[in-house]
């Protein structure tokens, strides 16, 4: 079984940097999608 | 609420600012010599792509590239110009083949492996760029087909020659998409990538298949459809502002080549195909792969594969999943472009969108082949003087070398980076105006394409994660 590497966050904590743009979006994302449904909400 | 945000974004990066760097003692530190750490790039690669996305929103309110504005610039090409770099391409074929088959079978002293993988796979799509489809001119199988359809013509009477077959319309591009995978499992997964009398043998039988294809269903019917490096390097060439017409050379836009490509089957998949294999390329020269892959590795040989059986298997799964992978990626935006609503299907979406992921394409291709290029590409000047790695000096450049010097690794991550990030605000301008066609409401286009914005952030960051991998 592949060790889950904590021991070594050193090699490999700035990769989850790169994915902070994309959860940045994302959450952005859910936020006009939440918004746009509560405005056709009050439309209807 | 408004307030938090910018502070907690503020925060995050002070404190990834304050920490340590990024270990890197399972392989050779980069001599990059960069002013903010590499991941700082791919959060202004996406601020990028947003402000373009909000100027494309405010500035872009009808299509623009739907319609292709062509002008000839070279009418009345002459025939024999056509003959002649047929010929060429036919001579070029055959050094090759000979240098693999009798040469040195070291791969830095023969001929084959510098040209397959850096001339032919690297430097063709990056001259498509600029000139247009330059290897449909040059193209060895294509002229020997046209070569013997003008002979058979001579000898034949009129009409004994039997009608080609009608190319099945549902294998569409699948036959190119498949070739352009089975090629870069040679590249990245095999052991004898480098043979050179390997490569000589698969190129041979690449041109029997091209010319048995040819020879059922039509020259130009298989060249459209199942010639995996004439459809692949056909699709990059649509980025080109030059385009070969029958006899003329015709200017246009960059990038307006692409929205007339027909989303007939297996287009996806090409394209998901040609940045899957270049992201496993990445990938597989990162930390993480090569923690996973010893193990995957003793897994097969547990099974009972033999070691290299079984690195070869791991690799396999390693480039198949990235493929798929990035086909998950393009068909979640599509998923989410079809909540959006006006009755649009997820498949027709797909299709029309596709052209979208050339220029992410092209970019990954640039990334990632442009060190290649640019160093392992001056190989050519002592290699072609001595094809076969024999001693010989045919041009008097056999004593050649490669100049490391003339840019340094700083240099070619700012083009690397200049790249992706080019090539992905070229593909979201490209799905905001297919939007504004597609969608009959232009709010509702603006808001299918948030979805789309979050795969190109997707594909840039990991694109420059890639990048960032293999430098440690």
């Amino acid at each position: 079984m592949t060790e889950l590497p904590i021991a070594h966050i050193g090699h490999w904590w700035t990769s989850l940097l790169y994915l902070a743009p994309v959860l940045l979006v994302v959450v952005w994302l859910a936020v006009q999608s939440w918004r746009q449904r509560r405005q056709d909400r009050t439309d209807r | 609420m408004r307030r938090r945000l910018p502070v907690a974004v503020a925060a995050v990066v002070v404190a990834a600012l304050v920490l340590p760097a990024a270990a890197s003692a399972h392989g050779l530190v980069g001599k990059q010599d960069l002013p903010i750490p590499r991941w700082l790039f791919a959060w202004g690669a996406a601020m990028v792509l947003v402000l373009s996305f909000v100027a494309l929103a405010t500035l872009w309110p009808r299509p623009r590239m739907q319609e292709l504005r062509e002008r000839v610039v070279w009418a009345g090409i002459p025939r024999v110009l056509e003959v002649l770099c047929g010929a060429v391409g036919v001579a070029v074929f055959g050094i090759v083949v000979y240098a693999g088959l009798a040469g040195s079978q070291s791969p830095l002293e023969n001929l084959a492996p510098t040209f397959v993988y850096v001339v032919f796979w690297v430097a063709v799509p990056f001259a498509s760029l600029l000139l247009g489809d330059v290897f449909r001119a040059f193209n060895p199988w294509r002229a020997v087909a046209r070569a013997v359809a003008w002979a058979a013509g001579r000898v034949m009477p009129a009409g004994a020659l039997p009608e080609p077959l009608a190319y099945p319309v549902r294998l569409g591009r699948w036959p190119a998409a498949a070739g352009i995978l089975v090629f870069a499992w040679v590249e990245l997964v095999s052991v004898n990538r480098d043979d050179p009398s390997l490569l000589a043998i698969l190129a041979l039988a690449y041109a029997a298949v091209q010319l048995v294809g040819m020879s059922l269903y039509g020259i130009d019917p298989w060249l459209r459809n199942a010639d995996p490096f004439g459809v692949f390097f056909g699709l990059l060439a649509r980025v080109a502002p030059l385009r070969w017409r029958d006899r003329s050379l015709v200017v246009r836009r960059p990038l307006s080549g692409l929205p007339s490509l027909d989303p007939r089957a297996g287009t996806v998949a090409l394209v998901c195909v040609a940045i899957g294999t270049t992201t496993f390329d990445g990938f597989s020269m990162g930390t993480l792969w090569n923690d996973v892959a010893p193990d995957l590795q003793q897994w097969f040989i547990d099974v009972g594969l033999s070691a290299q059986d079984a690195l070869q298997l791991a690799f396999t799964i390693g480039l198949v999943g990235c493929v798929l992978a990035v086909y998950g990626l393009y068909r979640l935006g599509i998923a989410g472009m079809r909540t959006v609503g006006e009755g649009h299907d997820a498949r027709e979406l797909a299709g029309l969108f596709a052209h979208t992921l050339v220029p992410i394409a092209f970019a990954y291709l640039v990334a990632h082949y442009f060190s290649l290029l640019g160093y392992q590409g001056q190989a050519l000047a002592y290699l072609v003087s001595d094809p076969l790695g024999d001693g010989s000096n045919l041009f008097g450049t056999a004593a050649a070398t490669i100049d490391y010097g003339w840019i340094s690794a700083t240099g070619v991550w700012y083009v690397q980076v200049g790249a992706l990030v080019v090539g992905h605000v070229a593909g979201l301008a490209l799905a905001h105006d297919r939007a504004l066609a597609v969608y009959r409401d232009p709010q509702a286009a603006t808001r299918s394409q948030y979805w789309m914005l979050t795969v190109m952030v997707g594909f840039t960051s990991l694109g420059l994660w890639l990048l960032s991998a293999s430098a440690q």
